[in-house]
């Protein structure tokens, strides 16, 4: 039996033939290379995704406790900050005195992170609960405001005679050095 | 004429057998490239989000030591600020008790408090009230007192108290 193939078949079979080449060589070199990078490239934003969950559950943590240290700090952080006014301080505090001057605020030193200012005060009071009175007061006032030796008490008359140093200590002089002037 | 029975087939360019290799074909490789692109663009997609997320990373990091900065800064200042409203307490509490030590008997008419010293001026009816009721409890108190007494014309004594804490010793 002759089996008769004709030009057409020949043509035909050759083009499927190349055509297969072609899709091969395309899958190979194009498309399995790009499958890999992109599973490399899903492996990898998964693993960048899981890590940044981490972080981001850290982060919360620590917002939280930062919020909740400031919230229950608010007075020390808001008094640290706050500018040192004797005129204010004044009227606030002369009730516990007979009479009560201050001296002009003068810089004074640096302790850690803190830079103290120094204020020189005179006083007449009618008894040391007065001078009570305005210790306990102090430790809740604006400022962060330290009481120093020496503290001299002398009688004069009816009244005693006070005089003492106080220590205002103001933070973030480090960067804010000439944005916080005392007044 | 007619030379045959049957109408003649049509002469094509490309016959049907290569339109149906070409249809195929066709398909084949836009699927191909159609998966191509797919993951092309996938890949992309992934790769910027990875640039995004690293980024945020980053970021996140960055505020997380931000903010231990910040929390390392509350605590010294809650620290601090503890410390010298402790220090008035103390103060005050110190500055009670003296005044509180001093007997009716006695009067004071001058007080120095320095941080490791004490200087007291007053008048007493006599030493050995001094020496009793105020020497006895200040010795009690500070490591080193040295009085010196001033007769008065009136009998009493006025008299300067000195009375020194010595640091070395306190530590002890």
């Amino acid at each position: 039996m002759k089996f008769h193939i004709s030009r057409q078949m020949i043509y035909i079979l050759a083009l499927a033939v190349v055509c297969l080449i072609v899709v091969f060589v395309f899958a190979f070199t194009v498309l399995i290379p790009s499958g890999k990078e992109y599973r490399l490239a899903r492996m990898e934003a998964k693993k960048v995704s899981y890590q940044v969950d981490i972080i981001q559950a850290e982060y919360d943590n620590v917002y939280e406790k930062l919020k909740a240290l400031q919230a229950d700090n608010r007075h020390i952080i808001g008094a640290y900050k706050t500018i040192f006014n004797p005129d204010r301080f004044r009227k606030m505090y002369e009730k516990h005195f007979e009479s009560f001057t201050l001296s002009e605020l003068a810089r004074h030193s640096k302790d850690g992170e803190f830079t103290v200012y120094e204020v020189n005060t005179s006083s007449l009071i009618q008894s040391p609960q007065g001078f009570y009175d305005f210790l306990d007061a102090v430790n809740k006032s604006d400022n962060i405001t330290g009481i120093n030796f020496p503290i001299h008490f002398e009688r004069d008359a009816n009244l005693i005679k006070s005089s003492f140093t106080m220590h205002v200590y103001i933070a973030g002089q480090k960067s804010k050095t000439d944005e916080t002037k005392v007044e | 004429m007619r030379y045959s029975f049957i109408k003649p087939r049509e002469k094509r360019l490309i016959s049907a057998e290569f339109q149906l290799l070409f249809f195929f074909f066709s398909i084949t490789v836009g699927m191909l490239f159609a998966s191509y692109s797919y993951l092309k663009i996938k890949t992309i997609m992934y790769e910027s989000n990875v640039e995004t997320l690293l980024a945020k990373e980053e970021t996140l990091r960055q505020n997380i030591v931000d903010m231990h900065g910040k929390i390392a800064f509350i605590e010294i200042e809650k620290q601090h600020s503890e410390g010298i409203y402790t220090a008035n307490t103390v103060l005050k509490e110190s500055i009670h008790n003296l005044f509180d030590l001093v007997p009716e008997k006695i009067t004071l008419s001058q007080a120095l408090l320095k941080e490791d010293e004490l200087v007291l001026y007053g008048v007493t009816p006599s030493k050995e009230v001094y020496e009793y009721l105020l020497l006895a409890p200040l010795r009690s108190i500070f490591h080193r007192s040295y009085t010196s007494y001033y007769a008065m014309p009136n009998g009493w004594y006025s008299f300067v108290s000195k009375n020194y804490l010595d640091r070395e010793l306190a530590v002890q």
